[in-house]
């Protein structure tokens, strides 16, 4: 945290919540990006954070999230607060101390709080009171080993893998699937409870997942229905939770970035360069222009690649299989340009801290605008395929529709919001890499239903060959790694004729770069929605915490509030609709 | 292991060999038609987790193309299929699901798992994820790779085409099935602390650096200054 001249507490809302709240709002600082961070009173959290929603225009709940610094130190649980109206972000923490881990619960403040702060629950034990759904997320029920992200909990667990083992096979698949965690409620009330025509029924409960080819990854949908129409939706995730958070904690700055790959395979530059943004922003540094323009180069590819998986497995899901031959064909000619750049189809690591692993190889620049030349026609024939299809518009238009408000409350982003009539783009809202400079529009849809969001996803692949076109068109020369010894490796020729240059890389190798200390919440636009990194540095070689606010977590949260009460055929269509990645949900 | 353990196996065994000698021909035509059968129609069960299963998909899809080997038809049911795909990391949440999939394929079954994570729990060993997945299911062929490209894939389906032809319909006890081994772990609890040992990268278990800090790193120009 940076001390000295405090720029946040001259915020005329800063100002404000202080006058208001006195010794609750305990103190003010800033981070190493300077964005205010407002440490409270915990006993009047809930109160400061409706003031702030309601006075102060923050109406978009980010993230919440935890930090535990180890020993006796009090744990944090963190809100990132963003304002549509002024564009202003703020980051307010409360502080607990380890023996009395309670805090009061949001959800009454925004429905998107309801995961997130369960997960503050499954991985550091915070008690949310009030919470109306207050259960382990991520872990299964009934894991005994403790919190996982908690400074003292192990990387391998507590128990040993044949315990492990033993624990998650002795659970009853019949308890897992029982039907009492659910109240079965509903508009013909208690289950056979008379309806008043002397009718009398009861709701079913179905099961779909975790192993379903529809729910796109290992996720688990309860649904309760009365007929064909659904009452009541629950997600159940974390089958996919590989401790990403945890593991980092334990790599270096730079090892980091293989792992970063691993949880959006869709598009895995994008968190590859989202990731290295944020250990920039702590480390203060800027990238070379070269690097910039080909981050963004990147950047878009990987957007027309997750978007095309999601029109091909989509159109599957609601019944049409030929756009996901044409959309594959696409993808392996955007696998190929990894392949000639980085080496690897998918998981390609392409980014490190302070620039790329390598300048773009010759005539690889030439592939990418033989691909932007000529995609538009497989766009236009998929289109065609689609968009005045009468199957495709009678199972898409009018199906999961919520309008921006109501997006905005229950924590959609992306596309999805953006389908809802919010046009919330962080590459215009708080632009990075340079975005502000290209010329692009951000499509935002009508109705907030399936249908709105395949068009604006379709309509961003274009905007996307928009940037990619101008980023072409002015790549500029010059290296592509900033010159900065302290992160970036010295060049070979260097290190084997003199001694400085061996020094400096047998530290940045053996030791890993080191990074102030600091915290930062910095985010792109990912495919699928806003990617947060909230970051923590002590000045060590490795993150004190590695949090990865992934877009598609929020989604999948909000999925129940966009199904209630449509037919069960359609949950498929709108689970598929808000484009969810399994391996970003449950990290 | 004692002497009369031994002599038990060897004449089990001897049984069998002597059978088949007896209906020599018919055997050997079961086993050319059967086995020709099985291998070209094998109709695989994706079991897709994570970053392997969009290259199972690759695979499936049109530049790739399995079905020129038979996999025609992804089997969404385990009960309609012959060849489980692990793609992707398992997590202890999802292994008694993996498990139960497993179980509910009927013989002959084949087990193919495609990933590093899937083989060995790759880079993650983390408190969630299991360190294989032949610790809950045997497995025929792992693929190796992260993620193995759809050529791997096809070559360990390709393998397991080998494997179905060297197999005897006579020989019935590779599919053979302990009812009483249902839901349960494939290894027991020692072989599985055995495999599990962390090595390379996962011996890290702390979160001090290799070397502490000494002093910042200069540019080569800087110390002449």
């Amino acid at each position: 945290m940076k001390p000295g001249p405090n720029g946040a507490a001259e915020r005329p809302d800063l100002r404000q919540l202080h006058a208001k709240f006195g010794d609750a709002v305990r103190s003010l600082e800033q981070d190493a990006a300077g964005e205010p961070v407002v440490f409270v009173a915990p006993e009047r959290n809930v109160e400061i954070l409706a003031y702030l929603r309601d006075s102060q225009g923050y109406d978009l709940l980010k993230d919440v999230t935890g930090l535990d610094l180890g020993g006796d130190r009090p744990l944090q649980v963190v809100y990132q607060l963003w304002s549509t109206r002024d564009s202003n972000s703020l980051r307010v923490k409360a502080e607990l101390p380890p023996d009395h881990l309670k805090l009061g619960s949001a959800f009454d403040i925004w429905r998107a709080s309801n995961w997130l702060e369960r997960e503050v629950y499954d991985m550091f034990g915070v008690v949310f009171e009030g919470h109306p759904d207050h259960r382990r997320i991520l872990m299964p029920e009934n894991y005994e080993e403790g919190y996982p992200l908690r400074k003292d909990f192990p990387l391998r667990g507590r128990f040993s893998r044949a315990e492990q083992t033993r624990l998650a096979m002795s659970q009853e698949m019949e308890d897992i699937y029982s039907l009492d965690e659910l109240v079965v409620r509903g508009r013909s009330g208690a289950p056979g409870e008379d309806r008043g025509d002397g009718i009398e029924t009861q709701n079913m409960i179905l099961n779909i997942g975790p192993q379903h080819p529809a729910t796109h990854g290992v996720l688990r949908l309860v649904c309760e229905l009365d007929g064909e129409t659904i009452v009541k939706c629950t997600p159940h995730i974390g089958y996919l939770h590989t401790g990403f958070e945890k593991l980092c904690e334990y790599r270096t700055w730079n090892q980091v970035i293989p792992l970063t790959d691993r949880m959006d395979y869709l598009a895995p530059i994008l968190y590859n360069i989202g990731y290295a943004l944020g250990v920039e922003e702590l480390l203060g540094i800027e990238v070379t222009p070269r690097c910039k323009v080909i981050r963004v180069i990147c950047s878009e590819l990987n957007r027309i690649l997750s978007h095309l998986i999601w029109v091909g497995t989509t159109a599957i899901d609601i019944g049409a299989f030929t756009p996901f031959l044409y959309t594959f064909q696409e993808r392996e000619r955007i696998y190929n340009l990894h392949e000639a750049y980085v080496g690897a189809r998918m998981t390609t690591s392409a980014s490190r801290v302070g620039g790329m692993m390598a300048d773009v190889p010759p005539g690889w620049l030439d592939g990418v605008r033989d691909f932007v030349e000529t995609f538009p026609n497989t766009l236009d024939e998929t289109e065609r395929l689609l968009t005045q299809n009468s199957i495709w518009i009678g199972r898409t238009q009018g199906v999961g529709t919520i309008d921006g408000k109501g997006a905005i409350d229950v924590g959609l982003c992306g596309p999805n919001l953006r389908a809802s009539g919010v046009a919330y783009d962080v590459r215009k809202d708080k632009p990075y890499l340079d975005y502000e400079t290209y010329d692009f529009d951000v499509p935002i849809g009508e109705y907030g239903d399936v249908y709105d969001r395949y068009l604006v996803r379709m309509e961003e692949m274009r905007q996307s060959v928009r940037i990619l076109e101008q980023a072409l068109a002015r790549v500029p020369d010059g290296p592509i790694n900033v010159d900065d010894p302290r992160v970036i490796l010295p060049p070979k020729s260097e290190v084997m004729n003199s001694i400085d240059g061996m020094i400096s890389h047998f530290k940045l190798v053996m030791e890993g770069l080191k990074v102030p200390a600091g915290e930062v919440w910095s985010s792109i636009e990912s495919s699928k929605g806003e990617l947060g990194f909230y970051l923590v540095a002590d000045g060590g070689p490795k993150p004190v915490r590695c949090r990865f606010r992934g877009p598609s977590f929020m989604n999948i949260s909000a999925l129940p509030y966009l199904v209630e009460g449509e037919l069960i055929a359609d949950l498929i269509a709108v689970n598929a609709s808000v484009d969810i990645v399994l391996g970003e949900i449950d990290r | 292991m004692s002497k009369g353990d031994r002599s038990t196996v060897i004449s089990e065994r001897r049984q069998v060999e002597t059978e088949i000698p007896r209906n020599w021909f018919i055997a050997k035509l079961d086993d050319l038609v059967v086995n020709w059968a099985r291998r070209n129609s094998l109709w695989p069960m994706p079991f897709g987790t994570a970053c392997c299963a969009i290259e199972m998909m690759a695979a499936a899809a049109s530049k790739y193309d399995q079905a020129r080997f038979g996999m025609e038809r992804m089997g969404y049911t385990p009960r309609q299929a012959d060849v489980l795909i692990v793609a992707g990391r398992v997590s202890y949440k999802m292994a008694p699901v993996m498990r139960r999939i497993w179980d509910q394929m009927p013989q002959p079954k084949w087990c193919i798992s495609m990933g590093a994570c899937a083989s060995t729990g790759g880079v993650f060993d983390t408190y969630t994820l299991m360190q294989g997945i032949d610790t809950v299911v045997p497995v025929d062929v792992y693929v190796p790779g992260c993620p193995p490209r759809p050529e791997g894939l096809l070559y360990g389906l390709l393998m397991i085409q080998e494997k179905i032809k060297g197999e005897s319909v006579k020989d019935r006890r590779p599919r053979e099935e302990d009812p009483e081994r249902v839901g349960k772990p494939h290894l027991s609890p020692e072989e599985i602390e055995l495999i599990a040992q962390p090595f390379g990268n996962s011996t890290f278990q702390n979160r001090v650096s290799g070397l502490e800090s000494s002093s910042p790193i200069l540019r080569p120009g800087d110390r002449k200054e």
